[in-house]
């Protein structure tokens, strides 16, 4: 049962879309999220038995079951993504799995939240905020990948493919406390697709 | 701005990545028994080789691994990158001595022009 307090660090933030419709932005609020340490090859059993998929093994890789997403971070890291409320249940359930294995398991669902980039410029918006390459063959749907985001540090997963109706979908999870700064980056560099102006809450400045 | 390349995520922009100076120091095997001197030498000289060095860098942005990079210092070109606990491969570079490809020596101007007085010519 959901805590009736519990609020999400964009809540102060409406979904906010371009005129003709070819970019949206949304919070995707309150999605439970785990980080797991394991040696790989030694985990893989074990996390499949409780997702029903393995763990990726190569980086942008994304393994995806009904239970959840699992990110690829790094050769022993992985991001869990789940549905909200779900993942305490999760973390037991894994950590049971992997009794016996030298492992980490964090519930890290309120240290980020998720930003939805959808719409036909999408890969634009997000070229102008990242080194990354966002090119549809660089960057393909199912990807996951972290890096910079104007200034914060996030991961990028590009949930929806380009062919589906009304383009691509990227979630773009990042820290609580650069959310705000980062949705209004966002918008501002969506703007000239139609996206309105944000301000920060915190009123600081967004460009040096 | 360059890009590096990651043994573990591939080609990614400098950006992402912070520098952790020399590869491949041994920490001491007997620390109760090293003098003054032995730690200074541990802890603080470094090569600061013109050329080929072995530096470690971290991924800090993406995997937030280190890894170990032969640069040569002189172009600033990574000439190869590598795992921790993997063996130094084997490169050679050739390039100029300095970037713009001007006499080696001291980037102190007072100290060119006393050796232009020499007779050394050049600028």
């Amino acid at each position: 049962m959901a805590d009736p307090r519990r609020r999400s660090p964009l809540a102060h933030r409406a979904p906010l879309t371009a005129e003709g419709g070819t970019l949206t932005i949304a919070e995707r609020p309150l999605l439970g999220r785990l980080v797991l340490r394991v040696d790989a090859d030694k985990g893989d059993a074990a996390v499949a038995t409780v997702i029903g998929a393995g763990l990726p093994k190569a980086v942008a890789e994304t393994a995806l079951s009904e239970a959840a997403t699992i990110f690829w971070l790094s050769p022993d890291e992985w991001m869990i993504v789940t549905a909200a409320e779900a993942e305490e249940r999760l973390a037991a359930d894994l950590g049971a799995a992997l009794a016996g294995i030298h492992h980490q398991i964090a519930v890290v669902s309120d240290y980020y939240t998720a930003i939805e980039i959808a719409g036909a410029r999408a890969r634009d918006l997000l070229s102008k905020l990242t080194t990354l390459d966002m090119h549809a063959r660089a960057f393909k749907p199912g990807e996951a990948r972290a890096g910079i985001f104007a200034k914060a540090n996030g991961v990028l997963f590009q949930r929806v493919a380009d062919d589906a109706g009304g383009g691509p979908a990227f979630d773009l999870a990042v820290r609580w406390s650069m959310a705000d700064y980062l949705w209004c980056v966002v918008a501002e560099a969506g703007h000239e697709w139609g996206l309105p102006v944000e301000h920060p809450v915190a009123g600081e400045p967004l460009f040096h | 701005m360059f890009v590096i390349t990651c043994p573990y995520c591939g080609a990614r922009d400098q950006t992402e990545f912070a520098y952790a100076h020399e590869a491949h120091i041994a920490r001491p095997t007997d620390p109760e028994s090293m003098s003054d001197a032995d730690w200074a030498e541990f802890v603080f000289m470094r090569k600061n080789t013109k050329g080929i060095y072995a530096e470690r860098w971290m991924h800090a942005a993406g995997c937030r691994k280190f890894f170990n990079a032969l640069r040569n210092t002189a172009t600033d070109e990574f000439l190869a990158v590598y795992r921790i606990g993997e063996p130094m491969p084997e490169v050679s570079a050739e390039g100029p001595a300095t970037p713009c490809g001007e006499q080696p020596g001291s980037g102190n101007d007072a100290v060119k022009i006393m050796a232009d007085d020499s007779g050394g010519g050049g600028r």
